[in-house]
């Protein structure tokens, strides 16, 4: 079918007269997808739609495109709520969508024999999860990640930045600890730091701080990374002094990585913080340091707690009052509701109750910050069966085609690459808020997604990748699709993708080049792009 | 201007719509979230069209240092504040010596293409195309870059229900300049910028010279055909998204960018700005029926080793006033009505901090350039000064120019837009003659 903007046939004068806009309204009514019906319901659907419309079939009617207005303006809705595919109907599959970097059957399969609450905790408990391969093959191709600092230091920053990346990739596509990579990948955004401000630092953040807690307890990542030498040089803590304090990681402590923007702190309490964590730096080559001679010892007062003035002869104890500081935040109830929040909208909604925050707040201080039994009470099989569609980022979405088209992998700097022209430059989010998570950020760079379709597909070269097509090829056109929808959809493709791919797998002959091609219009697929 | 566009217009000269018919025109059922319910009604005229500019508007992201990208050589405190990272004095024997703009303030050398300052934005200044607005930023007062930013591009402080960017209200309030223009609005990011946010066919391109979906040419109209009716039906955003790509995706094949040549031996810098700068100049000279782009050079965030005169500040300002300069020679020298505004979250410190560099602070500077700017000056209202005593909170160059003040004028007077309380909701302007 076509889709055009060139009305004019039918609106002769394109222009936002009211004749127009009664018009447009009608079409407008007959778009309402189930989908936004149900998220925006209570906001304006409500009294405009009938009733009757959301009883609709899987194969959701096709809006009427040729009416759409040229003239008017038909803002783009960046909807955060966009509600599940009527073809997902199997709740277990939503699980293993939300608690992996892409479905794929053997992990359908997995959750179905685990049961929803066993399948949680298999992913939960992922130190239990056999990850040999997997590790071999990091250990193998990417051996500066084990090193320490100072022999880092010497190395390429061009390697160490291309290691770190690939392996990440490599991780988070193949190895069976899924949950555990989203977390990761969750954490690595919370306390973002940018590699070229930090360089080969990054190494061990990422190492000792981001994947050792990634499951762990909140408090211990938060303190885990207050010591980092990596995170002292991106916000610039390592160039704060008594004489001349830098407010920079003092502020992101508490507006990005615990309180949140809203958490009750003041300009007052950024800069008295910053004059508590005066002396910690890095010595050397990137090793953790208090330094008690640039640490101020006046008194101070964050947050109505009042640190008494010290003295330079208690040495190594002045790092006790940022220490104490920093208990102070993590035990925060603003802390507590910060990070309930934004992992419910990473695991659950992007838009999550009242009620779901202080749910999830709550077991945040009855637990001392677990982030499992978090995780625990936000994937429940009451929410998330009920709960929106999140759009995949470019990172989920190159994850889950490596996953689904279970290619052979030499090296994966094709991949690297293609991040970047994804919009995805791992690592590299220059400011501290990390990759956005949202829609309206992500929906409008569609082309390099479909592009990416093409490059993954056609990857054949066993120096790289091979995308093996021989399953694809064995049987018919037919079969080809149907293994497709298994392979990249766990068997729930929409039947408007299901009825496209066929149509074009037998508009040519069914060939090699076809069937890539037919790949690569799954991965650039709508339905393909959520999770 | 478009002839048949004017002459569709046999409308009456101002439609006006109510708020709910805009809303179900523009967006549909979302809107009710996209736009909130205190929004004012909106007039909808054509007859603006044929005056209107192009806007090309610019982030300068991390809360840039107005005081090196304009510093007041003139007041004493400027020296004192900063014993490490001040610009020495136009009138100094410094090799580094400022360029005198107007007595009192004056650029670093990287602002004005090096010693000689003769080069980047000093031509457009001295063609009084470019005016400066020092002193200026947002009345709230936060120092997070992320809040400072959101609420910078929404346009209005403080307001958690809107989403929608301030040049993304101005594109759904005013018809078309090119009825059927695929792409009216081009965000040059990976990410639809948030003042972008609710304009209708528009898209963020971080690459407009390579915007393909690749594969075999010979099957690329089918596979186009399968991504438009696969996403047919989809939800927003993804749904325009889609349908606006594949036209775009057509639009830009036609486009020639890599056989450009500038007008007037003009040469843009490499750099990512610069290379985006170049783009939008390739768009606009295509009459492609871009309206607006917004661009954003990061880099700002100078919290240690700032050095405007050799580091990090200056390979940033050089890097802005260079890309810019390209741009006034191409396009704006050459008669193109575009207008060109750029706005930072905040300014930062007046005085350095112990890292030879400084803190986020409050005031800054907006750059304005086009040939209906009224520029060759640096535009301030009561100017405070730098003395302690005067600083907000002690530590900062006050806010005195709402940055919505300036952007209002150029909506209103160069967009061709009256609909400026639904541009910047709830904010009387003050025209500050910001424009000819």
């Amino acid at each position: 079918m076509r889709i055009t903007t060139g009305a004019k046939a039918q609106h002769p004068k394109v222009d936002s007269s009211a004749e127009q806009a009664t018009e447009v309204e009608g079409v407008t009514t007959e778009r309402r997808s189930r989908r936004s019906f149900v998220f925006f319901g209570a906001l304006a659907a409500a009294t405009m739609i009938p009733k009757a419309s959301r009883a609709q079939a899987p194969s959701r009617k096709r809006r009427v495109i040729e009416k759409d207005p040229v003239d008017v303006s038909p803002a783009i809705v960046p909807s955060e709520s966009v509600a599940a595919f009527a073809e997902w109907d199997s709740p277990i599959s939503r699980l293993v969508r939300r608690a992996t970097l892409g479905i794929t059957n053997a992990e359908v399969a997995r959750a179905n024999q685990l049961g929803w609450q066993g399948y949680v905790n298999y992913q939960l408990n992922y130190t239990r999860i056999n990850d040999a391969a997997v590790e071999a093959f990091v250990a193998q191709k990417y051996p500066l990640l084990s090193q320490t600092s100072d022999l880092l230091f010497s190395a390429a920053a061009g390697d160490i930045r291309n290691q770190l990346i690939e392996s990440t990739i490599y991780r988070a596509a193949f190895s069976q600890r899924q949950l555990y990579h989203r977390m990761v990948e969750f954490w690595s955004d919370h306390f973002n730091q940018d590699i070229d401000k930090v360089g080969y630092l990054l190494v061990a953040d990422q190492r000792d701080v981001i994947r050792k807690n990634a499951l762990g307890r909140f408090p211990d990542l938060l303190k885990a990374s207050a010591h980092s030498a990596s995170m002292m040089a991106y916000l610039d803590q390592s160039a704060s002094r008594n004489t001349a304090p830098n407010q920079n990681y003092a502020r992101e402590i508490m507006e990005l990585h615990t309180l949140g923007v809203d958490g009750g702190y003041t300009q007052t309490d950024v800069a008295e913080l910053s004059r508590v964590l005066t002396g910690w730096t890095i010595q050397g080559r990137g090793n953790f340091v208090f330094n008690p001679a640039i640490h101020d010892w006046g008194s101070k007062t964050v947050l109505g707690v009042t640190i008494p003035a010290g003295s330079p002869s208690l040495g190594q104890d002045g790092i006790k009052e940022g220490e104490q500081m920093l208990d102070v935040l993590v035990n925060h109830p603003s802390t507590a509701r910060f990070i309930a929040t934004k992992m419910l909208r990473w695991l659950l909604t992007p838009d999550p109750t009242p009620t779901q925050i202080s749910t999830i707040a709550s077991v945040y201080r009855a637990t001392g910050g677990d982030i499992k039994a978090m995780i625990r009470a936000i994937l429940n099989d009451s929410w998330l069966p009920a709960a929106p569609m999140k759009l995949k980022r470019p990172f989920h979405f190159l994850a889950s085609a490596l996953r689904s088209t279970t290619p052979t992998v030499a090296t994966l700097s094709a991949m690297n690459q293609q991040l970047s022209v994804l919009g995805h430059p791992i690592f590299s989010w220059d400011t501290p808020d990390g990759f956005p998570d949202k829609i309206e950020y992500w929906a409008g760079n569609i082309v390099p997604r479909w592009a990416f379709g093409t490059t993954m597909s056609n990857q054949n070269s066993a120096t790289s990748i091979v995308v093996d097509t021989t399953a694809y090829r064995a049987g018919s056109p037919d079969a080809a699709v149907d293994l497709i929808d298994q392979n990249f959809f766990g068997g729930e493709m929409p039947l408007v993708t299901r009825t496209g791919l066929l149509t074009y797998i037998k508009a040519g002959t069914f060939t090699d080049p076809r069937v890539r091609e037919t790949i690569a219009l799954a991965i650039s697929a709508n339905a393909f792009q959520w999770y | 201007m478009d002839d048949q566009h004017d002459a569709d217009c046999g409308c009456q000269e101002y439609n006006e719509l109510s708020r709910r018919q805009f809303l179900a025109t523009s967006a549909g059922v979302s809107a009710a979230a996209l736009f909130p319910a205190w929004l004012p009604k909106i007039v909808m005229s054509k007859n603006y069209s044929s005056t209107r500019d192009i806007i090309v508007s610019v982030f300068q992201r991390g809360g840039a240092d107005g005081l090196s990208l304009c510093a007041p050589f003139a007041d004493a405190n400027y020296y004192t504040s900063r014993s490490t990272i001040a610009i020495p004095r136009p009138d100094s024997t410094a090799a580094t010596k400022g360029i005198n703009l107007d007595g009192f303030f004056m650029f670093p050398q990287a602002m004005a293409g090096g010693a000689a300052g003769t080069g980047g934005l000093i031509p457009a200044f001295k063609a009084t195309d470019l005016l400066i607005v020092h002193a200026t930023g947002q009345l709230n007062n936060s120092r997070s870059h992320f809040d400072a930013q959101r609420y910078m591009e929404v346009g209005k402080p403080v307001d958690p229900s809107l989403v929608t960017g301030w040049l993304g209200r101005h594109l759904a309030s005013i018809p078309p300049l090119k009825p059927d223009a695929p792409l009216r609005g081009i965000g040059v990011a990976s990410g639809l910028q948030k003042t972008l946010v609710g304009a209708p066919r528009t898209l963020p391109i971080a690459d407009p010279t390579n915007y393909t979906i690749g594969g075999l040419t010979t099957t690329q109209p089918q596979r186009v055909a399968f991504l438009q009716g696969d996403y047919a039906g989809a939800d927003e955003p993804l749904h325009s998204a889609a349908l606006d790509a594949t036209n775009t995706v057509s639009l830009l094949k036609s486009v020639n960018f890599s056989g450009y040549v500038p007008a007037n031996g003009a040469v843009y810098p490499t750099s990512s700005f610069g290379r985006a700068l170049r783009s939008v100049a390739v768009l606009i000279k295509n009459d492609a029926g871009i309206e607006a782009a917004q661009v954003d050079i990061g880099g700002w965030d100078t919290h240690s080793a700032e050095d405007p005169i050799a580091g990090s500040m200056f390979r940033t300002m050089q890097d802005f006033s260079n890309s810019l300069a390209a741009f006034y020679a191409d396009v704006i020298a050459t008669g193109y009505s575009v207008t060109l505004v750029s706005v930072s979250e905040f300014g930062r410190n007046v005085r350095e901090n112990g890292s030879q560099g400084t803190d986020h602070g409050r005031g800054a500077v907006m750059f304005a350039m086009g040939k209906g700017i009224a520029g060759g000056r640096v535009l301030t209202k009561n100017w405070p000064g730098l003395a302690r005593e005067v600083l907000a909170d002690g530590q900062d160059l006050q806010v005195t120019v709402d940055y919505r003040d300036i952007l209002a004028e150029i909506v209103q007077q160069r967009l061709g837009n009256p609909n400026l309380d639904f541009v910047f909701p709830t904010w009387k302007p003050t025209m500050l003659g910001v424009t000819r």
